[in-house]
């Protein structure tokens, strides 16, 4: 008689994973191992299965699905809404500061900025004092976005120029974070009012802070 | 993934044998729900990773089991015990037999389909997935070790301890 089987191979032939050896023929012990492995197979594929309560289970499988997908749609939609508000404003913002004729009203002087927008857009434009702040009003204009009016102001703290933009109603869209620009946007008094400039958020919050 | 089956085609007819798969983990009926929710939820946000032509039943199980462990009753259960897997041990072991007949022939009829649960839930993790996945979910070895991502010798070892341990338990309780 040959050598019995490992432990190992006796378990391979029960699992079926090891074609039957031509020693089991001969071999009462390891046949009658590999006859026990079948047989507790067999017992264990015949408990019976646990199943789920139907009604927890239609619950479970696709009305969660379905929740998380429209959840993860609708964040979908309000990031790309978001961001691409963002870009529009910084957008506007690269285009002003750049152009040679940035203000249409020049001057230092908040008493004649805030007049000044007076007529022109459809709200009281809230022209902060500035003298005790390291930032200057340099100027105003009109501006359209999405179709409405809004005041624009140019501030500049040094050699750094920023834009601060006024607009009046609840639908202004909220604002992502975009890595090369710095946005900061609060509302006040029914008017959105949006930061942008290239300094540290910290400083754009101080002169958040200036405004009524 | 254009023209291969959808995500409901592939996982819709497994949900059963998940949910008992993962009973068997948790040994609890609502924590069994809520793993295979979270399971099928991890599944669908994965689905655009997923390889059309590979094993679907692998990796949905291979995410069952991975999120079993870093539940609370998972980290629980995992350091139970420290296996050692090395297979050549196996190779020395003497026979499972006991005066010419078999412990498991002479035990398996005369024990109760709850006896026998018992005995396996209260298997050592490493050992109870794989005896579930080998006789309940019917896989292959190769099938077992892309699950559980550990080598086709290691599944022998395992089940061979495992069969052993469930035999000891009805021993035990004779």
């Amino acid at each position: 008689m040959s050598e019995h089987l490992s432990p190992l191979d006796i378990e391979r032939v029960g699992d079926g994973e090891l074609d039957f050896h031509p020693h089991l023929s001969e071999c009462l012990r390891c046949s009658n191992e590999v006859l026990a492995i079948v047989q507790m197979k067999r017992a264990i594929a015949a408990l019976p299965r646990r199943m789920p309560p139907q009604r927890r289970r239609r619950d479970i499988s696709w009305v969660a699905i379905a929740a998380a997908i429209a959840t993860v749609a609708v964040l979908s939609i309000i990031y790309v809404r978001s961001r691409d508000a963002a870009r529009e404003l910084i957008d506007m913002h690269s285009t002003i500061v750049a152009s040679a004729q940035p203000v249409d009203v020049i001057s230092t002087d908040r008493h004649t900025v805030k007049p000044w927008f007076e007529g022109r857009v459809p709200f009281a434009v809230d022209v902060p004092d500035l003298s005790k702040t390291p930032f200057r009003v340099a100027g105003g204009r009109v501006v359209f976005w999405r179709g409405q009016p809004g005041a624009y102001l140019l501030v500049t703290k040094g050699a750094h120029r920023i834009s601060v933009l006024a607009f009046s109603g609840d639908e202004v869209p909220r604002i992502a974070m975009i890595p090369q620009m710095t946005v900061v946007s609060w509302r006040r008094n029914g008017i959105a009012y949006f930061a942008i400039g290239d300094i540290p958020r910290g400083e754009l919050e101080t002169l958040r802070e200036t405004f009524s | 993934m254009a023209n291969g089956p959808t995500f409901e085609e592939l996982a819709t007819p497994l949900f059963g044998q998940l949910y008992d798969y993962a009973h068997w983990l948790t040994r609890d009926g609502n924590e069994a729900e809520d793993l295979v929710q979270e399971t099928y939820l991890k599944a669908f946000r994965g689905f655009g990773s997923f390889s059309t032509g590979t094993n679907f039943r692998a990796w949905i199980y291979r995410i069952l089991r991975n999120t079993f462990l870093t539940s609370r009753t998972g980290l629980r259960a995992a350091p139970q015990i420290s296996i050692d897997d090395d297979p050549d041990e196996y190779e020395q072991m003497g026979p499972a037999v006991i005066d010419g007949r078999t412990p498991e022939s002479l035990f398996l009829g005369r024990f109760t389909a709850d006896a026998l649960r018992r005995a396996i839930e209260e298997l050592p993790l490493p050992f109870r997935e794989v005896l579930l996945l080998s006789d309940v979910e019917a896989m292959s070895y190769k099938e077992i070790a892309e699950t559980l991502s550990i080598p086709v010798g290691t599944v022998t070892s395992r089940l061979l301890r495992a069969r052993r341990r469930v035999r000891e338990a009805l021993r035990g309780i004779r």
